[in-house]
């Protein structure tokens, strides 16, 4: 139709939807009008009243009829028709609230979880990040040609050519993550977040400071660089919005820094690490030429350009410089999406729990779908009454449709708060740092939009193929069938049993899922350490300032730490390195290379370097499989000296005994390694775990902290004194040395390991609350199903109980109906669990590189939660088919022929 | 029986008009002068005489179709008696239709006459 007619047509259709009943009210009034002329004209022939009356009337063909028609005109009948549908829908359920409430509830449950998820997802990774026009902001970086997950670092020279001479974005900034620093400023001191940042962040994001200026491009050099923004949230609450401290001095860790702006309260990162409540320019020394270590770059394409386009420029900015530097085949440019570039870890797992959670959707579907057909059996004879008074199979179809809506938008209505309950539950359990984003989960269009979307789709899932049976009315026969009930059709039979067995092949998925996870936890928990140290307690110290640039500043300071901590009442053993297991890499790594033999590798081998005191090893508990630990002579007048871990050895010598060898350092200016004495190997330790069980091991190297100290190191301190009670005195110990020194981090090894293992477990509870309600809402349905065959089939049975069948013969036909079912699940289940296997394989295991998988220790075709699965959903499969086939079993032959 | 009343409705359609036509009519009077359902009745009656037989039953539905297309407009009008009745007039879509279809029916009632005027061998 023309769009013009539209024009004109529309609004009369919203006239008749909106105000129904005015335009009938004008119908009425209309045709009565008409009556009254017409009886008039007809008085006026001559006619009596009563016949003038029974003539216009009858003219008119039928009054309602005539209006009916008039009605249909309107062309928005289906909507009315459809309203109809409702409120019969309405009466209907409110009669059979039990139907109602499972149905109601399971849906409210699926729906419930769906609706978490989705807002997690959404809050987490889909949200735009905080500023405006945020999907331009772009993350730039270089990373190794062979493998675009691992990063390399930006000579200096190629970032300022890439500030300088690239057209791709209207704006380049480079930032380093916050670090904990200390503020004072009006005589007490705190703790803050410290950001350096280049000058032209604010820009790059586009927002703009709230009050003074940004840094200029000269205070990003060392010496002009002591100049502070605060943030609004610090200048509030530390400052009382005082516009006067413009201008003003503070010290950050000693040095004095003059404040000359305020950012904006819009900025905020709403990044999972702390936000910054201060920031300083990040400076580098344009003649020192430092490669650009743990410094970010974040871009703002310019219109029109894309991240390709931007890509093929960078890398064309930065090649001429690699070629100087000798490694032009080494690194290639990279843009990201800087939000993707931010979320990217946590969407893996995430993703998958939306996986799983989508199956017990399906789950509550399916067997709704089965309660749904059920019912439509019963109500054979209702469709029947009304396929003979003329309701079309479309009427019927609509009918049923209109039902499962109505038990949808219920189920959806309180889905949508159980998910936003759940969705909170969810963040606030996840283990601290699983999700990338401190954004806040709310209810807003989006999800409401999501929710009403999944309820719609599950009204179609699970009401689409009961209302196409249940219409499917054959009126012959299913009157001649007469009261007493109309029994189920061959085709809705299968159909039930196709429900069935669907069910149990999703619900085997995640109970299989489930029994993955349960292992990988008790892999996890059950794997070796390498250390073992009850009870220690452990901490951070990271010195800061002025004080201790020098190396041996460093060194006397941690000596006089130790000598204190020892004094300690009940000490038992005090160490420290610059690294602990369980804490993570440390940061110090290196390549070596075997003295005297061509390199393994192009660029040497990667080691992690630990500097750790002598006693180190015993503290932790860690096994030394061959050679000697570092003792007091490992000093810097003797020679410098390492111990391997076992993978190390492995790894560089192979089965050869590594004692006595030497390694050689390779330098590399480049990326800001400065050249290394050689050490000489004089043991092998144990493996120990860095991160968790589920890592790569790291290919580790230990050397004295005597010979190469380190401004940051962990201290371990054992002691017969309760945790309580020993960190008051350390505290005191450490603050008598520096009180601007502060520790942190303070957790017993202990801690640490029930950290390393939060994540596990987490995955495990959720996995496993997602499969147990699948379980539930399987065996719901088998034994709906059961029921509903003994039900049918009551008759059959009394008759051959008669004829001396045994009820424990009986009893067998219907649970062995049920396995029939639930052994064909279980096939389609462990086809679907292996094809799904395989296509989540990578994202679920341990992918090289990266420090966590989700899954430890367990193939995708661990025959024991295979087996385990299989064995647990048969047993509920025979409970849920047992309590209905009892019934089979009781039937009294007498009553059942009776009732005929 | 339900089905029986269904069918005493389509037998009271104007069975004897051809497909279209009574729209056409309608619009036709409405081009003339707004009128209400009850002056189309009466109009229809005194210009065909009892050829075309449109009962009242008919009349209002296919006026309130007319309506429904946009081709037609009403308005509630006091009348000339003092009686508010529903008034409905031409639009401007209307008179579009309207020429479309006289057009269509010069054609076709031209095109029959011809072949009703061929002479028999």
């Amino acid at each position: 139709m023309r769009p013009e007619h539209w024009l004109f047509t529309i609004p009369l259709r919203l006239r008749s939807l909106f105000r129904w009943a005015q335009a009938d009210q004008e119908l009425d009034d209309e045709l009565r009008d008409h009556l009254e002329r017409k009886i008039e004209e007809y008085v006026a022939q001559g006619m009596t009243q009563e016949e003038a009356h029974r003539r216009a009337r009858l003219d008119l063909g039928g009054i309602e009829q005539t209006k009916e028609r008039c009605r249909d005109t309107r062309r928005i009948n289906w909507i009315q028709d459809f309203v109809q549908d409702l409120r019969v829908g309405l009466r209907v359920l409110r009669k059979s609230p039990g139907f109602a409430a499972v149905v109601i509830l399971t849906l409210a449950l699926g729906i419930g979880a769906n609706t978490a998820i989705f807002s997690v997802l959404e809050s987490q990774l889909w949200r735009s990040l905080p500023f405006p026009d945020s999907e331009r902001l772009v993350d730039a970086h270089l990373v190794m040609r062979e493998n675009h997950t691992h990063w390399d670092v930006l000579p200096y020279r190629g970032y300022q050519a890439w500030r300088t001479a690239s057209h791709s974005f209207v704006s380049l900034s480079a930032f380093h993550y916050p670090s904990n620093r200390n503020l004072t400023a009006g005589g007490t001191s705190e703790r803050v977040e410290v950001m350096p940042v280049s000058s032209t962040l604010f820009e790059t994001l586009q927002v703009p400071l709230e009050q003074g200026r940004t840094f200029l491009p000269d205070e990003e050099v060392p010496g002009n660089d002591h100049v502070a923004i605060l943030t609004h949230a610090l200048w509030q609450s530390r400052f009382a919005s005082d516009a006067a401290i413009l201008g003003k001095t503070m010290s950050i860790d000693g040095a004095a820094y003059t404040v000359v702006g305020i950012a904006s309260a819009r900025l905020r990162f709403e990044y999972h690490l702390d936000e910054p409540a201060i920031f300083v320019p990040l400076s580098m020394d344009p003649y020192q030429q430092a490669p650009l270590r743990n410094t970010y770059l974040i871009a703002r394409l310019a219109p029109g350009v894309t991240r390709e386009r931007a890509r093929a420029e960078l890398s064309s900015l930065v090649d001429p410089i690699m070629k100087a530097e000798g490694r032009a085949s080494e690194s290639v440019a990279e843009v990201t999406n800087l939000r993707e570039t931010w979320t990217d870890f946590a969407a893996r797992p995430l993703y998958f729990f939306a996986g799983a959670v989508l199956l017990v959707l399906l789950i509550a579907c399916v067997n709704n779908s089965g309660l749904l057909l059920a019912r439509g059996l019963s109500r054979q004879r209702e469709f029947t009454l009304r396929a003979t008074l003329g309701a079309g199979r479309a009427a019927l179809v609509r009918q049923s449709l209109a039902e499962s809506l109505l038990l949808a938008l219920a189920g959806g209505t309180i889905g949508v708060l159980l998910g936003i309950w759940g969705a909170q539950a969810f963040a606030a359990f996840i283990p601290e740092d699983t999700l990338p984003r401190k954004t806040e989960i709310v209810l807003d269009a989006r999800v409401l939009l999501f929710c009403v979307g999944v309820s719609l789709f599950s009204a179609l899932v699970m009401g689409l193929m009961p209302a196409l049976l249940a219409s499917r009315v054959d009126l012959n026969y299913a009157l001649r069938q007469g009261a007493a009930g109309i029994s189920a059709s061959r085709s809705q039979h299968k159909t039930r049993s196709t429900l069935v067995i669907v069910e149990v092949a999703i619900g085997l998925v995640l109970l299989f899922g489930a029994g993955l996870f349960l292992s990988s936890f008790v892999g996890e928990e059950r794997a070796p350490r390498g250390f073992d140290a009850p009870g220690a307690l452990t901490f951070h110290v990271s010195l800061r300032g002025e004080n201790y640039a020098k190396p041996e500043q460093q060194q006397r300071y941690f000596n006089s730490l130790l000598e204190q901590l020892r004094l300690l009442p009940g000490n038992r053993e005090v160490t420290l390195g610059s690294g602990l297991p369980l804490t993570g890499s440390t940061g110090v790594s290196g390549t070596v290379n075997i003295a005297g033999r061509p390199p393994a590798h192009k660029y040497g081998t990667y080691v992690t370097i630990h500097a750790v005191a002598p006693n180190y090893f015993r503290g932790l508990g860690m096994r030394l499989l061959t050679g000697r630990p570092f003792d007091s002579h490992d000093d810097p007048a003797s020679t410098n000296v390492a111990i391997l871990n076992r993978n190390a050895a492995t790894e560089l010598f192979g089965a050869e005994d590594p004692l006595g060898k030497v390694l050689d350092f390779v330098a590399q200016p480049h990326r800001g390694v400065p050249p290394q004495p050689s050490v000489q190997i004089v043991g092998v330790v144990e493996n120990a775990q860095e991160f968790g069980a589920n890592e790569v091991p790291q290919v580790g190297l230990y050397v004295p902290f005597a010979q190469r100290p380190l401004p940051s190191a962990y201290v371990l301190v054992s002691s017969d004194v309760p945790r309580g009670a020993l960190l008051g005195p350390i505290r005191d110990a450490a603050y008598s040395l520096d009180k601007d020194q502060p520790i942190f981090d303070i957790k017993t090894m202990d801690d640490r390991i029930a950290d390393s293992v939060r994540s596990a477990c987490f995955d495990l509870i959720l996995v496993a609350c997602l499969a147990a309600v699948a379980l539930a809402l399987v065996s719901v349905g088998i034994l709906g199903t059961v029921a509903h065959f003994v039900q049918q089939r009551t008759q059959e049975f009394g008759i051959r109980i008669a004829l001396g069948a045994s009820p424990a013969h009986v009893l067998g036909q219907a649970i062995g109906r049920a396995y029939g079912m639930g052994i064909a699940g279980l096939v389609f289940g462990v086809a679907l669990a292996l094809a799904i296997g395989r296509i989540l394989g990578s994202a679920l295991y341990l992918v090289p590189h990266e420090h966590s998988g989700m899954l430890y220790g367990v193939k995708i075709y661990d025959p024991l939660s295979m087996v385990v699965a299989s064995v647990v959903l048969l047993a509920v499969l025979f409970l849920a088919s047992f309590l209905p086939a009892r019934r089979a079993m009781r039937v009294d032959p007498m009553v059942t022929l009776r009732y005929e | 029986m339900i089905a029986s009343v269904t069918e005493d409705i389509e037998m009271s359609k104007p069975s004897d008009l051809v497909q279209g036509t009574l729209d056409m009519l309608l619009l036709k009077f409405l081009a003339l002068e707004p009128m209400n359902g009850f002056a189309v009745s009466q109009r229809l009656k005194q210009v065909s005489g009892d050829v075309l037989q449109v009962s009242d039953g008919s009349l209002y539905p296919a006026l309130h179709k007319l309506e429904q297309e946009g081709w037609i407009t009403a308005e509630w009008k006091t009348s000339e008696y003092g009686r508010r009745a529903k008034y409905y007039s031409l639009t401007r879509l209307g008179r579009r239709q309207l020429e479309k279809e006289a057009d269509n029916w010069g054609r076709l009632s031209s095109a029959i006459s011809r072949v009703i005027k061929l002479k028999e061998a």
